[in-house]
């Protein structure tokens, strides 16, 4: 289901009279509105889920609904519905000494880098919006597009925490993309494409007949770089125990600190918008994707969409664990982890991996 | 560089080993819960043991409470109190109908329809109890907590709820004892 199978089902339909532009811009807004429905619905579920997660990682039990009136409904499941209304009603408030215009554009130009990345995330066999062929590439520069939109607001807030937070998630998500990106090169390597569907479809069949032929068990050298991945996407969503641009107990928020209301609900949407991202790529790249786990059982369409879907929320799943479980690094190990010890690994990975490819051969 | 792989190895098992630990509390938060659904789950009240009898205190000042069978509505309560939170309202009964009598054998003659204390308003100084003839009006817990246990958490979800009502007597009953004579007696 590509954009342009989108715009000519639009033109065939009763709509036919827009024309070829007026389709193309009609299947743009269409699939827009898709991908932002699919992103704000797992942010509303995957917050309910990690505050869930931490509370019973923490022996509490999490946000539940009880008492008369208008409450959070059983188990608390209407808690971020809620959290959501009230985030829209709120007062928006620009602080009187920010910059106003980068200040209001920042947080779109932050959820803009994590929206726009769906385009070439393949969800299924034939369901993925723009299937070119530099997908992944695609989707690597696309997403570290959003850390402008978090200088922007660490800026324009003319705020010390706020400017501290965004000059300390430059410094991270630069770190943190090079691991990220030569640790995928090692697969990329192997298949010899950065199309996403051709990185699927390299990952079907079976590894000595028992577990799939994903890359995160075809090769040691792929294994390791699932993991050098993994870190390093952790650290790109600003999550703990790598979220030192916005470190609570050191910078109050950090670069969202002067936001409220809506203009903070996108920082939030984008932060659970990345992760996805960050999942996905690692689903596509390292677990094969779409693909089922058992190979020939389950396949088609639906139960493509419905793999794909569920490796993304076991990834999303262990992120919160991960989240709950270690503290944070300080700046200086943050660096160290990055630059000493990653870096080395992706770049002996992809030597590896080099070799692993010729002996293949 | 032996140093730093072991760092690398030590930092993986160490990390596997937190995992491990959250991992478990999250499959074990049905028991290890701690907790309490306030409203509906408390905790047991502990037993007090203050070392000498309840009856020892002059008052607990928890919650004012009516023995609305022994009031007879003389409004003594309503007028000792300095801010005005008792609001009694009342009928007479006609003289040859029985409406029974209080614990201190004193007939009644008027049906008390209304007997509000508002506890938002109340500042607990007392007062009421003291001029009331049958003892109906007192503090809960202390020296009264045979006549009504404490009472440590009259907290409610609307205020309103604060406004405790002890009358019983509903309009039925009051149209079949007054007949048409009804002569409303208003208190405060």
């Amino acid at each position: 289901m590509t954009i342009t199978w989108l715009i000519e089902w639009v033109n065939d339909s009763w709509l036919g009279f827009l024309g070829l532009p007026g389709a193309f811009i009609l299947a743009v807004i269409i699939a827009g509105l898709a991908i932002f429905g699919l992103v704000a619905v797992h942010a509303i579920v995957a917050v309910y889920v990690e505050r869930k997660v931490a509370a019973f990682m923490q022996d509490r039990i999490g946000p539940m609904g009880q008492g008369p009136g208008l409450h959070a409904g059983k188990w608390g499941l209407l808690q971020t519905v809620a959290d959501a209304l009230k985030l829209l009603v709120k007062e928006d408030i620009i602080p009187a000494a920010a910059d106003r215009k980068l200040f209001v554009l920042a947080p779109f130009i932050l959820f803009l880098g994590a929206f726009i990345a769906f385009v070439a995330l393949p969800f299924s066999e034939s369901l993925v919006l723009a299937d070119f062929n530099v997908g992944l590439f695609y989707i690597l520069a696309v997403s570290s597009f959003g850390v402008i939109g978090l200088i922007l607001a660490g800026w324009a807030s003319n705020n010390k925490w706020s400017l501290y937070g965004a000059m300390r998630s430059a410094a991270q998500i630069i770190s943190y993309e090079i691991p990220a990106a030569i640790s995928l090169i090692a697969v990329i390597l192997l298949v010899g494409s950065l199309n996403m569907q051709a990185i699927t479809s390299a990952q079907s069949g079976t590894v000595w007949g028992i577990l799939p032929n994903w890359f995160v068990f075809q090769n040691p050298f792929t294994f390791m770089a699932f993991f050098i991945y993994f870190i390093a996407g952790i650290a790109e969503t600003n999550r703990t125990p790598f979220d030192i641009p916005e470190a609570e107990s050191e910078l109050v928020a950090g670069f969202h600190t002067e936001y409220s209301g809506m203009r903070w609900a996108f920082f939030f949407l984008s932060e659970y918008a990345n992760m996805f991202i960050v999942c996905g790529v690692a689903v596509v790249v390292f677990l094969g994707g779409w693909q089922s786990p058992i190979p020939g059982l389950m396949t088609g369409r639906i139960w493509g969409l419905f793999w794909f879907m569920g490796k993304v929320v076991f990834l999303v799943l262990i992120m919160m664990w991960i989240r709950w479980t270690f503290p944070r690094l300080r700046v200086d190990q943050l660096m160290n982890v990055s630059w000493k010890v990653l870096l080395p690994l992706a770049f002996f990975n992809l030597f590896g991996a080099g070799i692993w490819s010729l002996w293949l051969d | 560089m032996k140093r730093y792989f072991y760092n690398i190895w030590e930092t993986i098992t160490t990390l596997m080993i937190g995992l491990g630990v959250t991992f478990g509390h999250l499959l074990r938060i049905r028991k290890g819960n701690v907790t309490l659904q306030y409203p509906e789950e408390r905790w047991p009240q502990p037993q007090r043991e203050i070392g000498f009898n309840l009856d020892r205190y002059n008052v607990i000042r928890s919650r004012l409470h009516v023995d609305i069978d022994d009031c007879i509505g003389c409004l003594q309560c309503s007028r000792a109190c300095p801010v005005d939170c008792i609001k009694i309202e009342f009928v007479k009964v006609d003289k040859g109908l029985d409406i029974g009598t209080t614990s201190n054998d004193t007939k009644k003659r008027l049906l008390v329809t209304r007997f509000d204390i508002d506890m938002t308003e109340c500042c607990f100084c007392n007062l009421c109890t003291y001029p009331c003839p049958e003892d109906c009006i007192y503090m809960t817990g202390g020296p009264n907590s045979r006549k009504h246990p404490i009472d440590y958490e009259y907290s409610t979800y609307d205020r309103s709820d604060l406004i405790f009502r002890f009358s019983n007597v509903d309009p039925d009953q009051v149209a079949r004892l007054t007949g048409q004579n009804e002569l409303k007696v208003g208190g405060k």
